[in-house]
């Protein structure tokens, strides 16, 4: 087990920051995931770490060593990318055994732990197919045992699951946590998807335009963001504009267009705030003055689209039971302890 | 017209064109081979397989033979060497200059067959620039043979056929996805070791089809080979065209063109063999 620590990493394409000033933590066994939009700085860094892109400032740390200046060849990192990148003239015995020659292993020393990585993943008895004969999934585990294999000090994955269908992706979530549990790697993991980086993440790590928006726990990134702009990126979100009225220690008091509320931390009365409301924190009864405007069915849940008296839209996700068809009046029951304020 | 006929109707041009222009000549080419030898005319009434009797009696056919194909072998490993980098460099190299090395890889083709081979005997001659400057800086004392010989042959089909090597192998190399080499940087091969052990081999099919082009090619080549060898070096294909156009032999010329075709289609296909990759999909 590796610990990684990230200071002041900056990587500059011509006149683009793509990395701007990252500093990061990840500990023994964390399992850590970078999530932003697309050129957000995620998969240079990831590169940087790897090895693959050349570090423009700052120092990149395993167990305290500097290895920013290590080609990726004498890193140790296991990787597994978007496409999986398996040797395709190889079979996947040989795609397996390809690191441990690298290290110049002895032929028995391959052979089993070959088998024995093959076995990790669920794919005996398939060493001697090439990479074109099988399935995307089987392709993504036979790269997950390839990354393995070496007994890398960390691992890294680059988009591992965006190229599976929906069903698949998953079953490799669970599939990938679980490896990583059981093998205890440090794991660096990289995507745009939320709901990934949410469900298999110690912590995660939101980035924006080259920088760190927030890092914390998933519960953290989704319920108390750091800022709109997280609020929005993870999951959707109602911005509800506040007045402070009251402040007393420990809490203070908003009234807002839906209603008054007791909220924690500290305020100065009078202040104006802005507060996240995620749609799953608003129920919904019937009769009342607010206005059902859409409403999408998704199977386990509806997604509706709420105007309220005031004229505002607000999202709003609940249970199918009881149901409510566009155009019905209904009333918006809050969830207070929901309400977080926004920087 | 049904659904079905109509595809068959779409090739029948190209059918028309291939029975008329390249179907019958060789059926009229197989049948010349086994006529009689005439005497004062092409061929004489009858028929036999003499032809074939004489060229394989012979040794200095055989021989002629054995050449032209060491000319051929050795041609495309030239090409190969030389050519392995350009394609190395043109697909992966970036650039504004990318367009202007294609186009300049391109041009031995844009010379006329003929200009180009003499253009080679200005270069190559006893009294051609190359000696001539070599004599002249005194590196040497005579001229080199450069010229009438198996070597200028060489010379001048490595530089014709060298686009024929460097595009098939540039196209393997541009499908080849980068991130393969990265994957095998963070398993822990060196730069070079992953180009050894990742992009060489992916570039195979390209090196296959490239070594394929350039050794038909140079083995049936005419112009080039009479130009550069003279009268001194003749290749096989050089002797057809004498069998048929000087001595009037038509059912020996025939035959040897026949022989020369056989055993350059059995080289390639022996080639392909050996170098069959069981990763290349097949359908």
């Amino acid at each position: 087990m590796t610990e990684v620590s990230l200071r002041q990493l900056t990587k500059q394409f011509g006149s683009f920051r793509a990395v701007d000033g990252i500093s990061l933590e990840i500990g023994h066994g964390a399992f850590v995931s970078l999530l932003g939009p697309s050129g957000c700085g995620k998969t240079t860094t990831l590169k940087l770490i790897a090895g693959f892109e050349a570090v423009d400032g700052g120092a990149i740390l395993f167990d305290g060593a500097d290895v920013a200046r290590l080609p990726a060849e004498r890193r140790d990192i296991g990787m597994v990318f978007q496409n999986y990148a398996l040797f395709p003239h190889l079979t996947v015995g040989g795609n397996l055994a390809f690191g441990l020659e690298m290290r110049k292993r002895p032929r028995e020393e391959i052979a089993r732990r070959t088998a024995e990585v093959l076995e990790m993943v669920q794919l005996q008895g398939l060493a001697g197919r090439y990479p074109r004969e099988l399935s995307g999934g089987q392709q993504q585990r036979v790269a997950l045992a390839r990354a393995l294999v070496i007994e890398p000090r960390i691992l890294l994955l680059d988009e591992p699951l965006a190229n599976l269908d929906a069903k698949l992706r998953d079953e490799m979530r669970f599939f990938i946590r679980d490896l990583q549990k059981r093998v205890g790697i440090t794991t660096i993991y990289v995507t745009h998807d939320q709901s990934e980086a949410l469900t298999m993440s110690d912590q995660v790590v939101v980035m924006f335009g080259g920088r760190i928006a927030q890092i914390g726990a998933p519960e953290d990134i989704y319920d108390r963001p750091a800022s709109r702009a997280v609020a929005d990126f993870v999951g959707r979100v109602n911005v509800i504009d506040a007045r402070v009225t009251a402040a007393a220690a420990g809490g203070f008091q908003v009234a807002t267009e839906l209603g008054a509320f007791g909220l924690a931390g500290t305020a100065q009365p009078g202040q104006t705030l802005a507060l996240a409301l995620r749609p799953e924190a608003i129920g919904l009864t019937a009769g009342g003055d607010a206005t059902v405007i859409a409403a999408a069915y998704s199977g386990g849940l509806v997604d509706y689209r709420v105007r309220t008296a005031q004229g505002r839209v607000l999202d709003v996700q609940a249970f199918p039971v009881p149901r409510f068809a566009v155009g019905d009046a209904v009333r918006l029951d809050v969830a207070a302890e929901r309400l977080w304020p926004l920087a | 017209m049904t659904r079905r006929a109509a595809p068959l109707l779409l090739i029948l041009p190209a059918a028309l064109v291939l029975t008329v222009f390249l179907l019958i000549p060789y059926f009229n080419i197989v049948l010349m081979s086994v006529r009689m030898p005439g005497n004062g005319v092409p061929y004489a009434p009858g028929w036999t397989l003499g032809n074939f009797a004489k060229f394989f009696a012979d040794p200095f056919y055989l021989e002629q033979l054995g050449n032209t194909l060491w000319i051929g072998a050795v041609t495309t490993l030239a090409c190969l060497v030389i050519g392995y980098p350009v394609a190395l460099q043109l697909a992966r190299g970036s650039g504004a200059l990318r367009g202007l090395r294609y186009g300049i890889v391109l041009t031995p083709l844009l010379v006329g067959i003929v200009i180009r081979s003499y253009g080679w005997t200005i270069l190559l001659g006893n009294n051609g620039v190359i000696n001539r400057s070599l004599v002249g800086w005194g590196l040497i004392e005579a001229p080199l043979p450069l010229m009438y010989n198996g070597l200028g042959i060489i010379i001048a089909l490595t530089h014709v056929l060298l686009p024929f090597m460097i595009l098939p192998i540039m196209g393997a190399i541009q499908g080849i996805d980068p991130a393969l080499e990265l994957a095998a940087r963070s398993l822990g091969a060196g730069r070079n070791t992953a180009f050894r052990r990742v992009v060489v081999p992916l570039s195979l099919p390209g090196i296959q089809a490239g070594c394929i082009l350039v050794f038909v090619l140079a083995i049936s080549a005419y112009v080039t080979p009479a130009l550069i060898g003279g009268l001194r070096v003749k290749t096989a294909a050089v002797s057809v065209v004498d069998a048929l156009i000087d001595s009037f032999q038509w059912p020996f010329g025939s035959a040897m063109a026949l022989i020369l075709a056989v055993i350059g289609g059995g080289v390639v296909l022996g080639f392909a063999r050996a170098t069959r990759m069981a990763w290349v999909r097949r359908r």
